[in-house]
């Protein structure tokens, strides 16, 4: 898929009516050959016709691909998306500068008052702002994805200004989300939040006692950011030898030497150790505890210690195969689809290793390529049992405060970790358990129709007995009341369709679901909200709840396609 | 450069498939009835089991948990761990005193753990020394030359908490709880609650038949706290449970729906029983945290088990935490006293309720660490040192073979890797057999298990 490659929206019935067609309707439409676009060009090449899915409307694949875009489908972008097409909407996104960093908002929030030194809330605080109200949702979306990948946990950080430590490092990954991947490499090894997660502030070079370089970083850095296991084709698939077997990416001997580069890094001790400039200074290297010999790893060797000797390695990472692939289907992954076929990971990887201007690891080409390939877009595949996602928790919290326009109490945004399995979600940006964060991207839940498929569904692994009913009562409480902290949805805007539980149910639906319920659900919800009579109090109110709540349990939302 | 030998995975597979051909029994379902009916037969009405499993993810660190005490192998301790090193002197009030020889050698656990030195002494805690994931017997000559089949993706964390918890590296492979709870699911009233995960689910109970099931640190979760209304109406509630378990063609959606429908088909049932035994009867639980939470409800559960049907049960409990590549020394205090408190609590929550000889419980970890220091910390390992607790288990002994303090020694890969000289088979062996399931059935439980002298299968732990 070339950047330059147009992608419209197919029209549709005019906007703003198109919630309001009746479903008999809509289905004759879909019956006819899902024809119902004014632009045949973009038009699906297989009709779509079953009699379970509606016709695919211009404002579903629009609010279906801000599910993929960005941290939810408000009634604007849908217009917007459909107004100008989804390259035009990317471009302006490319282009739109951030608002404010976490680290001046925080600052000019308060929190780096002195009594917020050991706090990570105020993190919280500023995460769940720019994922739920910033303008640049694309970028927060993809930035948040690459959290999934270059996992730091802010339990982990030390208890000096950690929400500080873990903002800069989340503004890093937004600064690069269209940046280039190998200066993210450079940028994140500097951090502290990254050099205290994973353990290398501190470690020095052996020193004849027997004491070893921590390999920490060293093996992550491999094994989860960048390669992987086991050497991957482009297209993703692993590379097998004559019997079959997959050959690994490294060796013991490899994570041992490229520990000895990341050694003699520390906190800039020009500073004092409570300076809160010391959660974005870049760490130092201490030449007295820094390795200056070689070190060979991935077959190339290194020599001389210091930064230049970390930014060859970080070179000669770059440099490795598996990375376009790697990274390629990671993100496929966390926007799409769980399980993409090999061509769609070849080609978001082959954008990779070339953006068509000789550039490789242009993260922003990568993020236009997983977007607007055919398979993300394509109206086939959401007939296809194998395609999608289980969205996150955190996913769908936001899609409802920003398909709902969810508003805190007051501008401090004093919306908590969210992390509690037993009574929220799970799952909170930035708290992962460990390194493997909450989920790996090839977990497959055991005795499901997923494993015998052979396919995976990583954040199926936060998925069980337990989270699957906390997440509805928490959501109920959500939907009905808002946050005890202050974190309410607005919902004067569908008062006007209340009386019309077709159109209530149809614009919730596309809004969080871009429109995917099957006849059959909408018909449930539409009916049962049809039961509260218009002459209840607040009857508009336990209407509009009542069909958000059920949307957003019902599994045809809760697995993104 | 090594490669994963997916070969073998297919051996294995042939293997089981001949032995259980050999034995007279159906390839698929991998345990047939007949099987069951072999270990069923072991028990009797009356009785009752549990292993419960409780995993440190992350990769305990061997080497401070169970101390080199004795002066010799102290000292070249102390030598290699530097400032990392626990001090002879700060180790004299929990030395371990088995009643088995260890021809000089000395262990102390670590003083954080001192709630367990009790149990040591009163036999009902035993220690089994450098234990991990093997496929054979494997010596360090062999491991260098590549002379021997080796469990994929050493000193890597999923890859080889996966392992100890499935003894198997076939993608997909079940977990030997879940294997173990194949075996014995036939004795319970509802299989379902056959085997148990009180945090996470995890692998380790997922059988080849045997679904496990997650529980709340209270119990199940009640759908709206068990209320018929939603939003003030019984028909939204009718149609709120509709839209949770809608049909789907989409697959994951099929599987999300079935998690939500089995979830919901359990909580009464289990809440019912949990109230009979209000989480206020257990006063020895009383420190605050997530290890105790689970160990809770996993000990109210058993109070419970005779109401639920079960007769055999498998537990799992994750406490994570264990990769302590820095600032080991405090932040290891700190877990094994969680780890301490809560084990020697259960037991005597199990005392009290008079089942302490027919539960089991056993630590398990990703694996251990290097014994040398990497500053401050120490790196992914191989062996390790693993404990197991219970009235039935022959304690206050030191199982295993002492490994050698050093580097370079016979028993190390590298800066203190140490080559299990037990494996996770014979340690699961151990288990199972106490659990009941037959000798006969062990292979079939752990394919690997074949590999090792049948002499050593039980280690005479419990």
């Amino acid at each position: 898929m070339s950047d330059a490659q147009p992608v419209e929206i197919p029209d549709a019935p005019s906007r703003g009516a198109a919630h309001a067609i009746p479903a008999v309707l809509a289905l004759a439409t879909a019956a006819c050959g899902g024809g119902e676009g004014s632009e045949p060009a973009a038009a699906p090449s297989t009709p779509v016709a079953t009699p379970t899915t509606s016709a695919i409307t211009a404002e579903m694949r629009a609010s279906r691909f801000l599910g993929h875009a960005t941290n939810g489908a408000t009634r604007a972008d849908i217009d917007l998306v459909v107004d100008i097409g989804i390259d035009a909407w990317l471009d302006a996104q490319f282009l739109m500068d951030r608002t404010i960093s976490h680290w001046d908002w925080m600052v000019a929030s308060g929190y780096s008052d002195v009594s917020y030194r050991g706090l990570t809330s105020p993190w919280d605080y500023s995460i769940w702002r720019q994922l739920i109200e910033a303008e640049d949702q694309l970028r927060q979306r993809v930035a948040l994805a690459m959290l999934d990948i270059f996992v730091v946990s802010i339990a982990d950080l030390v208890k000096r200004w950690p929400s500080f430590q873990m903002g800069f490092y989340m503004d890093v990954l937004l600064d690069h989300a269209f940046g280039n991947f190998r200066d993210l490499l450079s940028k994140i090894t500097r951090t502290r939040a990254m050099g205290d997660f994973l353990t290398y502030v501190g470690s020095a070079k052996e020193n004849g006692t027997g004491e070893m370089p921590d390999e920490n970083y060293a093996r992550e850095i491999m094994q989860l950011f960048t390669l992987g296991l086991y050497q991957l084709n482009q297209d993703g698939t692993y590379v097998v030898d004559a019997n079959g077997a997959y050959l690994s990416t490294y060796s013991e001997v490899d994570v041992t030497q490229l520990a000895r580069v990341f050694t003699g890094f520390e906190v800039d001790t020009s500073l004092a150790a409570m300076d809160i400039e010391l959660a974005r200074a870049d760490l130092v290297i201490d030449p007295t505890l820094n390795e200056t010999g070689s070190a060979t790893f991935l077959g190339s060797t290194v020599s001389g210690g210091g930064y230049a000797a970390v930014e060859a390695a970080l070179d000669i990472i770059f440099a490795h195969p598996n990375v376009p692939p790697f990274f390629a289907k990671a993100m496929i992954r966390a926007l799409v689809t769980s399980n993409p076929t090999p061509a769609y990971v070849a080609r978001v990887a082959d954008v990779f290793v070339d953006n068509g201007a000789g550039v490789r690891g242009d993260i922003k080409a990568v993020v236009r390529s997983v977007l607007t390939d055919a398979e993300a877009l394509s109206d086939d595949n959401l007939e296809l049992a194998s395609f999608g996602r289980v969205r996150a928790p955190v996913q769908r919290f936001t899609n409802w405060a920003r398909s709902f326009n969810a508003s805190p109490a007051n501008d401090l945004w004093q919306v908590p970790t969210l992390e509690s399995r037993s009574q929220h979600l799970g799952q909170s940006p930035g708290h992962a358990p460990s390194v493997f964060n909450f989920f790996q991207p090839d977990y497959a839940p055991k005795h499901s129709s997923t494993s015998n498929a052979g396919l995976v569904a990583p954040e199926f692994q936060i998925a069980d007995e337990v989270t699957a009913i906390v997440y509805v009562n928490f959501m109920l409480k959500v939907v009905s009341e808002g946050l005890a902290s202050g974190l309410v949805g607005d919902y004067s805007d569908l008062e006007a369709l209340a009386a019309d539980p077709v159109a209530l149910v149809d614009e919730i639906a596309l809004r969080l679901a871009a429109g995917q319920l099957s006849q059959e659900t909408l018909e449930a919800i539409r009916s049962a909200i049809a039961s509260i009579s218009e002459t209840a109090v607040d009857y508009a109110q336990t209407r509009i709840k009542a069909a958000m709540i059920m949307v957003l349990v019902s599994p045809e939302y809760l697995i993104q396609r | 450069m090594t490669s994963i030998l997916l070969n073998q995975s297919r051996r294995t597979f042939l293997r089981r498939t001949s032995q259980m051909a050999l034995a007279g029994v159906a390839a698929a379902p991998l345990l047939s009835s007949l099987d069951l009916i072999r270990t069923a037969s072991a028990a009797t009405s009356t009785d009752y089991k549990a292993l419960v499993c409780v995993f440190l993810h992350g990769g305990n660190d061997y080497a401070n948990t169970i101390v080199p005490y004795d002066a010799d192998n102290h000292t070249l301790y102390a030598m290699l761990r530097n400032k990392i090193a626990i001090g002879r002197s700060d180790l004299g009030a929990t030395v371990l005193s088995p009643a088995n020889d260890l021809e000089g050698r000395q262990y102390a656990l670590n003083p954080a753990l001192s709630s367990l030195a009790p149990q040591f002494a009163a036999g009902k805690m035993a220690v089994l020394l450098n234990v991990g994931t093997l496929i054979e017997p494997t010596t360090r000559t062999q491991y260098f030359n590549q002379t021997v089949q080796l469990p994929p993706k050493l000193f890597s964390h999923n890859s080889q908490q996966a392992y100890v918890a499935t003894s198997n590296s076939d993608a997909g492979a079940s977990g030997w709880g879940g294997r173990i709870g194949d075996f014995v699911q036939a004795y319970n009233s509802n299989p379902q609650l056959t085997c148990i995960s009180a945090g996470q689910q995890s692998v380790f109970l997922s059988g080849d038949t045997v679904n496990p099931y997650c529980i709340g640190k209270t119990g199940a979760v009640d759908l709206l706290g068990g209320s018929s209304l939603l939003l003030g109406s019984a028909d939204l509630h009718e149609a709120l449970l509709q839209s949770m378990t809608a049909g789907d063609t989409n697959i994951f959606g099929g599987d999300y729906a079935a998690l939500t429908s089995r979830s919901q088909d359990m909580a009464g049932t289990v809440n019912a029983a949990l109230d009979s035994v209000p989480a206020s009867q257990f006063p020895m639980f009383s420190a605050s945290n997530a290890f105790i939470d689970q160990l809770r409800i996993i000990a109210r559960m058993i109070a419970v088990s005779s109401e639920l049907g079960a007769k055999r049960q498998v537990f799992f409990v994750g406490l994570g935490g264990w990769d302590m590549h820095s600032g080991l020394l405090a932040r290891h205090e700190a877990m094994l006293g969680t780890l301490g408190g809560g084990l020697s609590a259960f037991q005597d929550a199990l005392e009290q309720l008079g089942v302490a000889q027919q539960v089991t419980t056993f630590t398990a970890s990703d694996f251990g660490r290097t014994l040398a220091s990497n500053g401050d910390g120490s790196d992914h390992g191989w062996g390790g040192h693993q404990l197991i607790m219970g009235g039935a288990v022959n304690g206050g002994r030191i199982y295993g073979t002492p490994p050698k303090v050093g580097i370079n020694t016979s028993d190390d890969v590298g800066s203190g890797r140490l080559i299990p000289t037990t494996s996770v088979d014979q340690y699961a062996a151990t288990l199972a057999r106490w659990f009941g399931v037959s000798d006969s059935d062990l292979p079939l439980l752990l394919p690997n298990l074949a590999n090792f002298d049948r002499s050593t299968w039980n280690l005479g732990i419990v």
